[in-house]
């Protein structure tokens, strides 16, 4: 495929935008339909539709790239205003916000220490289960393939 | 000056002072080689909760009237824009399905198990230091991107706005001590391991896990959009149980 042939396919931006704003306004009557007992946000349902809808080939890539991409450059500033958002509330970090710091330091390095020991414990145990299962099945001894 | 006052309160003024203080945080991020306090977005954060408070100082009001009256308007419109933002994030982790295919019983299994083990780290921590509700809450959904932590946050009676925050500094601490923290903790043992829990600390996470590997890299954007999800689906359940 020539790269002059991958252009042509690259659908319009307005079209790009077209697809964005449909898979956004099916998940957020989703996300609405659902019980209230069952909170799932729009992004989130927006991230899994548009998913499904690559992974199931029924949007090609080149219909939502450019666009996406474009979008996932702006993220670092698109966050500005959630963070300036406290300026509506400074009383709170007045009162608690050394301890905020201090729970954010700490589920930092929890979330990056206990992730990084459990997946390396998940995968040891996966590769053994499976090493097992292959030496019944034939009392071969190949290498898992993982890492 | 009553029409002057009206205008100040369209949405031009949020998205000036938005662009304007992420753009200055870019260039003096650039100059200083990237000193970790001048990451853009925080030093956005920061340089424009100090300017909402000069004005109100000035004007003689409340920071909380400042920020509702003026920034809001111009900011919520550019809030709407993490929405497809967010949702982008489905085009790199369609691009890694092969990787995604070989390991998604081990990435989800593993993301699952380490989230509950983490909310529990989490929540013992704002225990100890003593958090109000809403704080303590808003802790909880920080491991997810900003637009599915903020909404989870609010699902579970969090302070949403103490939640973005924490998504912000997250990424500053590991900017500044990834490094430090792979080292201190021996986390190079496995290339999934160490590319997942660096997916945990947003899109800085992964730019570092980038840095370690092609592998690390794919597993730490694969972790940040698996991560969401699952704390969609963990930490409501978790906050509804223990708190």
């Amino acid at each position: 495929m020539t790269q002059k042939n991958k252009k042509e396919k690259k659908a319009p931006i307005l079209v790009q935008m077209g697809i964005f704003a449909g898979v956004l306004w099916v998940s957020s009557v989703i996300s609405g339909i659902l019980p209230s007992s069952f909170i799932v946000p729009t992004p989130v349902i927006g991230l899994v539709l548009l998913y499904l809808l690559l992974t199931l080939r029924i949007i090609k890539v080149e219909w939502v790239e450019e666009f996406g991409m474009f979008m996932i450059s702006l993220i670092g500033f698109l966050f500005v205003p959630s963070g300036i958002q406290i300026a509506n509330d400074l009383g709170i970090l007045r009162e608690e916000g050394l301890q905020i710091v201090f729970v954010i330091i700490v589920a930092t390095i929890a979330l990056l220490v206990v992730t990084a020991y459990v997946t390396r414990f998940v995968i040891a145990i996966h590769r053994r289960i499976d090493k097992k299962r292959e030496q019944i099945a034939q009392g071969g001894d190949k290498d898992g393939s993982f890492e | 000056m009553a029409a002057l006052n009206n205008n100040l309160a369209l949405p031009f003024t949020g998205i000036f002072i938005s662009l304007a203080v992420f753009l200055l945080g870019q260039w003096l991020f650039k100059i200083t080689k990237g000193f970790f306090l001048f990451q853009p977005l925080f030093f956005g954060m920061v340089a424009g909760i100090i300017l909402l408070v000069i004005w109100g100082k000035i004007g003689g009001m409340p920071t909380s009237y400042v920020y509702r009256h003026y920034y809001k308007p111009g900011g919520d419109i550019i809030f709407w824009f993490l929405n497809p933002a967010t949702i982008a994030f489905a085009i790199p982790l369609f691009k890694r399905n092969a990787v995604l295919k070989k390991y998604w019983f081990d990435i989800l299994i593993s993301l699952v198990i380490s989230s509950v083990i983490a909310l529990f780290i989490i929540l013992g921590a704002s225990k100890l230091v003593g958090l109000s509700h809403q704080s303590a809450a808003a802790m909880l959904p920080q491991a997810a991107t900003t637009a599915i932590a903020m909404p989870v946050a609010d699902a579970i009676g969090g302070n949403a706005a103490i939640t973005a925050m924490a998504c912000i500094l997250k990424a500053v601490i590991l900017y500044a001590l990834a490094d430090a923290f792979i080292k201190l903790f021996r986390l190079q043992g496995s290339k999934i391991g160490l590319g997942l829990g660096l997916g945990t600390g947003g899109t800085v996470g992964s730019a570092k896990a980038l840095e370690f590997g092609e592998l690390e890299g794919a597993m730490a954007s694969v972790c940040v959009v698996i991560i969401g999800i699952v704390v969609d689906l963990v930490v409501i359940p978790f906050a509804q149980i223990f708190m």
